[in-house]
């Protein structure tokens, strides 16, 4: 009951929260909902143990796949959308091949050239990719009325309840996911490959499902990005902003679900609030990038052990206020 | 009524009238009028450039010019709009060369800040830009005029049109160094490097100068150029052209070239921060490098038909703040656009944007920095909204950057137009092109 009293106060706050931000911050809202969809997706690859450096061109993948459909086709986007979910996955699951060779390190090199040939290819085949300058003027999301509110898309806060439509479905399926006997079995294959194979778990198979469901959800991201800014090019999907991904990741911590999306959400309030708010607007990357060392050192562990940390404090006391009474 | 009440439909009427409610929440990287105006009277003006990141060399300095060029002007009192003297203020977003931040900042200078202007580089960051202009109608300058097409009518390209004016460089050299007959020519693979390269070979066909090999296109990500110039000089061309190269490409390449012995002659359209290539290679091999962005102590720029003004003094106090090596392409530019925009503002006695874009374009011709200049670009843009002119070619002598020659670009555009448009469709950089 309790937990679900929670649930509702944040679904609430999460509703209510463009209200009390400003233009440009409801801007940054819709984008941060959009990055919590990566990095949640990512965390769910990384539970077999794999690091990609191609998660991002992925998201891409599933970007460049519904403007083009919608564009192109004439597609409905939300349809669109979902179709460039699924090619996202489907070019996960064909790179697969290759990739699960491989493992670790050479897994990681491995994503990262496989996510350069995608962006080379962009980049080289202007038709239908639009080359270098990349595809503009993709169709946005049609607006509508559902009487008590009218979805004007090119307004933040329309988009914002769109987006968090989507990436609140994405998550929970990606939470049931993890612990379902899928994910039990993603986590075995992380930690025990070995007795996992022994037990009969084709660890390659769970290795590539795990790949390609994150790559559908990471394209879905991608979608909701092309479709409301309105233009994507190969430099949106570049190495430095798989970079950001990595460092919300890390900074976040990989242990829990909500790990890397607290890590998306404190390190983009930072650095695109706070340090721009602050008057840092031009050293930004360095405070940024000192935060991000400082973090690292002193929490090895990643801000979910902070989370983590105080959850247990607070039920060692309930449990000692328990015992207490019980004891008087 | 509920659904009425929740409607947040944006009309640019109701989004001017937004901004200018919420206007003065720009912190620190609002730069303040240092004179005090009757009645406070102030008019913002949005800087939405990369300020951080590698193509800061393009954003950054314009800041540090413009800088100069508001106390200059509220120090003399300001701008007149109506008989009433206005304070300048600039209130700048570092959009990091991300379409999304370019979004995300114009709606702050729009709706919170309520700027009547704003200055971008445009580039990639246009397009995330274009839809908050179509509903607001805001005007806003790019330094890149291939942002523009038909539907773009609130966006100008007043100072620079690049890469149209690289051909006066090439036009300079032929017609100075008539024994330079081969070239080569490398690029990013990016939307700076294209339309460039296709100015360039229509250039050179012009000029009767002969590509020893079609344009080495690299990718925006390279660091190591060794490879990029060892293919470049393989065939010992007399020319080697380096296209619009960001500064970070043109620095290594050029400290390649002279390690890797080149002794012909280099063409590029920007030398930012040409003062470190120098020191870098040496002075002999810079000796000649033509580029086209003068410094402006360049005595040249004194000239009566020069509208930028006090240039030399311009110069003189940039270096002074910010250094002499930090001197770059566009230190000047965007204190151009200011020019023509304050000139347009008082002549239409209105800060609104519709008002100042018609005193601009009034008579179809304006005071460019370089000279008087037409309205041009229907052929290539399909709209006549990028002011084009004479153009300076600069050659750097005893490791000094000097104008050697104003050449006019519609002139060369009048023999050789459709060389330009047969490069441009090949690279697929016509405005009806554009995906």
């Amino acid at each position: 009951m309790t937990k679900l009293a929670a649930l509702l106060g944040f679904g609430a706050i999460l509703l209510a929260l463009p209200h009390a931000l400003s233009f440009s911050q409801q801007e940054i809202l819709v984008f941060l909902t959009i990055n919590v969809l990566v990095v949640a997706s990512y965390r769910l690859l990384t539970l077999t143990g794999e690091w990609s450096l191609g998660h991002v061109v992925i998201m891409g993948v599933g970007a460049y796949a519904s403007a083009l459909l919608s564009k192109r086709l004439g597609i409905y986007v939300p349809a669109a959308m979902l179709l460039g979910a699924g090619t996202a996955a489907m070019v996960a699951l064909a790179l697969s091949f290759p990739l699960f060779r491989m493992k670790g390190f050479y897994f990681l090199i491995g994503s990262f050239a496989a996510g350069e040939i995608i962006r080379l290819l962009w980049k080289r085949f202007r038709e239908p990719f639009g080359g270098p300058k990349g595809i503009k003027k993709i169709d946005p999301m049609p607006d509508f009325d559902i009487g008590v509110y009218v979805f004007d898309f090119f307004e933040p806060i329309s988009y914002y309840y769109f987006a968090l439509a989507v990436v609140g479905v994405s998550l929970w399926v990606m939470w049931r996911i993890e612990r379902s006997p899928v994910g039990l079995t993603f986590h075995a294959v992380h930690w025990q490959d070995r007795l996992a194979e022994a037990s009969g778990v084709n660890v390659r198979a769970y290795r590539t499902l795990a790949f390609v469901l994150a790559s559908g959800f990471a394209g879905l991201s991608g979608a909701l990005l092309a479709h409301y800014i309105g233009t994507i090019n190969p430099n949106s999907f570049d190495v430095e902003q798989m970079v950001f991904v990595l460092t919300w990741t890390i900074v976040g911590g990989t242990a829990t679900f909500y790990g890397p999306i607290l890590g998306c959400v404190v390190l983009t309030v930072l650095n695109e609030i706070v340090l721009r708010e602050a008057g840092f607007e031009q050293m930004r990357p360095l405070i940024y990038g000192l935060i991000m060392i400082l973090s690292v050192l002193f929490m090895p562990k990643g801000l979910e052990s902070l989370v983590r940390g105080a959850l247990s404090r607070r039920n060692a006391n309930r449990k000692m206020t328990g015992e207490t009474e019980a004891t008087e | 009524m509920v659904a009425k009440m929740f409607k947040n439909v944006l009309t640019r009427r109701s989004l001017l009238g937004s901004g200018a409610a919420v206007a003065g929440s720009a912190a620190a990287a609002t730069i303040l009028p240092s004179t005090a105006f009757a009645q406070d009277k102030v008019v913002k003006i949005g800087f939405l450039a990369p300020l951080t990141g590698p193509v800061a060399a393009w954003g950054k300095p314009g800041l540090d010019g413009c800088l100069i060029w508001g106390e200059w002007i509220n120090a003399a009192g300001g701008i007149n709009i109506g008989g009433e003297a206005h304070a300048v203020e600039f209130v700048a977003y570092d959009n990091e060369y991300d379409p999304a931040k370019a979004r995300t900042g114009a709606t702050k200078l729009i709706r919170e800040d309520g700027v009547k202007f704003i200055m971008m580089l445009g580039g990639d960051t246009w397009p995330g830009a274009q839809p908050v202009a179509d509903r607001t109608g805001m005007l806003f300058s790019t330094l890149l005029p291939s942002d523009l097409s038909p539907d773009t009518t609130t966006l100008i390209a007043p100072c620079e049109v690049h890469p149209i004016y690289n051909v006066t460089g090439v036009e300079w050299l032929a017609n100075n160094m008539p024994e330079l007959k081969t070239a080569v020519m490398c690029a990013q693979d990016d939307a700076l490097g294209l339309p460039s390269v296709a100015t360039y070979l229509a250039a050179f066909e012009a000029a009767g100068i002969e590509m020893q090999y079609a344009p080495l296109l690299f990718d925006p990500a390279t660091t190591d150029f060794a490879p990029v110039v060892t293919r470049l000089i393989s065939g010992n061309p007399d020319i080697v052209c380096l296209d619009t190269c960001y500064a970070d490409y043109v620095h290594p390449i050029c400290e390649q070239l002279f390690q890797q012995g080149y002794g012909g002659q280099v063409i590029s359209c920007t030398a930012d921060f040409y003062q470190q290539i120098v020191a870098k290679t040496s002075e002999e091999f810079m000796e000649g490098f033509v580029f086209q962005f003068p410094d402006f102590d360049d005595p040249a720029l004194n000239d009566e038909s020069i509208n930028f003004q006090m240039p030399n003094e311009f110069y003189a106090e940039y270096a002074s703040r910010y250094g002499a090596d930090q001197w770059g392409a566009v230190s000047w530019e965007y204190a151009s656009i200011m020019d023509l925009w304050k000139a347009g503002a008082e002549k239409a006695g209105s800060v609104e944007p519709d008002a100042v874009l018609a005193a601009m374009k009034e008579g179809g011709t304006g005071l460019h920095a370089f000279g008087e200049a037409d309205w041009w670009g229907k052929d290539l843009f399909g709209i006549d909204n990028a002011l084009v002119g004479n153009w300076p070619v600069v050659v750097i002598e005893g490791g000094k950057a000097t104008i050697k020659e104003f050449r006019s670009i519609p002139d060369w555009y009048a023999k050789h137009g459709e060389l330009l448009k047969k490069h441009m469709s090949a690279y697929g950089q016509m405005w009806n092109q554009r995906t």
